[in-house]
């Protein structure tokens, strides 16, 4: 029997990367339904921390894990562009609301960009530091594709939006108690500017209203930023 | 569903035709989006097949952005160099930035409201 050929045969497989990441992901969704949704196991978290180690500790490199999952990454393209369908289909709600929508996605967006950017920025951050911060009221999709643009690291920007995804989901419901903040559409809304499409989930679970709006203006964020940030930064 | 991809990958392949023909710094998928959306609106109507794929394709969002994320080791020395900073911006980006969208919301909504009312 030949097992080292075996196992080496196994190892260089071009196969064996996207199989880690499938295996790795169908293990962070069971621990995410096993613990009734904490956003702190998302799934992308665990999937990632785990192919990360993988990387770290063995000699399989990122380049040739890439060059395996690459497929799942060629998918992000048409599954953008896919977004515009839950857009259309939340669209009609927006009738009553859509001034203060438009609105408060706007001046709330901007704010917390325009201060987080700051922030980095006044803390001596690194160049691409900052300037990947601009793409963190993106969803993690947009943000990945919009980040080497803009001088930043598409996998920083993804981790980024991910911090924040799953901390706003965890505190957002102390502030809005605490905030008074009780309208289902302004909770929804202010879920889906802060935390992308973690606090969509979220905002599912607080009601069907809240979910609409929060995936609504996650969309709407993405296109806005998508749209505007490369000509201003 | 098959009907649904080619409408997906056309759109998609159209925004990256149009990002390129002008030059925009825009990703090829976000103008795709936003294209399909318009078409949509016009056309007043969601064809089958492309719900079908849509609602097949999205919930697996989550799952394509793995292998780009991973990308992180290569640049751990990032988050060690700013990594309290990133966090520091984000956290306090966040308590901040939640309750003022909430708020303004519920403010804009209450007023128009009320204006509405009289």
């Amino acid at each position: 029997m030949h097992w080292q050929a075996a196992i080496s045969t196994l190892w260089q497989s071009p196969y064996l990367g996207l199989l880690l990441t499938l295996l790795s992901f169908q293990l962070g969704l069971f621990l995410y339904r096993r613990t009734g949704s904490q956003p702190w196991l998302h799934p992308v978290l665990v999937s990632v921390a785990s192919l990360c180690a993988i990387i770290l500790w063995s000699d399989l490199s990122y380049s040739r894990y890439m060059d395996s999952a690459q497929f799942l990454s060629q998918l992000l393209g048409p599954a953008i562009v896919a977004l515009a369908v839950p857009l259309y289909e939340n669209f009609k709600l927006l009738k009553r609301y859509w001034l203060a929508f438009v609105l408060s996605n706007v001046l709330a967006g901007a704010f917390t960009i325009v201060l987080a950017v700051a922030i980095v920025y006044l803390g001596q951050g690194s160049e691409v530091s900052v300037n990947t911060m601009w793409t963190k009221s993106i969803t993690t999709a947009i943000a990945i594709e919009l980040a080497p643009g803009l001088g930043g690291v598409a996998a920083l920007a993804a981790a980024l939006v991910m911090f924040t995804g799953i901390f706003g989901s965890l505190i957002a419901p102390s502030l809005f108690k605490l905030f008074n903040i009780n309208h289902p559409a302004a909770q929804g809304t202010a879920l889906g500017v802060c935390a992308h499409a973690v606090g969509t989930a979220r905002a599912l679970e607080m009601g069907s209203v809240q979910g609409a709006f929060a995936a609504l203006s996650m969309s709407f964020m993405g296109l806005l930023c998508a749209l505007l940030l490369p000509f201003l930064v | 569903m098959l009907k649904g991809i080619i409408i997906l990958l056309a759109f998609f392949l159209g925004g990256e035709f149009i990002a390129q023909l002008f030059a925009w710094p825009i990703p090829g998928s976000v103008i795709g989006m936003l294209l399909l959306f318009v078409f949509l609106l016009l056309r007043g109507s969601l064809p089958k097949s492309l719900k079908h794929s849509s609602d097949s394709l999205l919930p697996f969002l989550p799952l394509f952005i793995v292998p780009a994320s991973v990308g992180i080791v290569n640049h751990l020395y990032l988050l060690q160099q700013d990594g309290w900073l990133l966090a520091v911006a984000m956290v306090v980006s966040l308590v901040l930035g939640i309750p003022l969208c909430g708020w303004l919301m519920q403010k804009i909504l209450k007023s128009h409201g009320k204006g509405r009312a009289k």
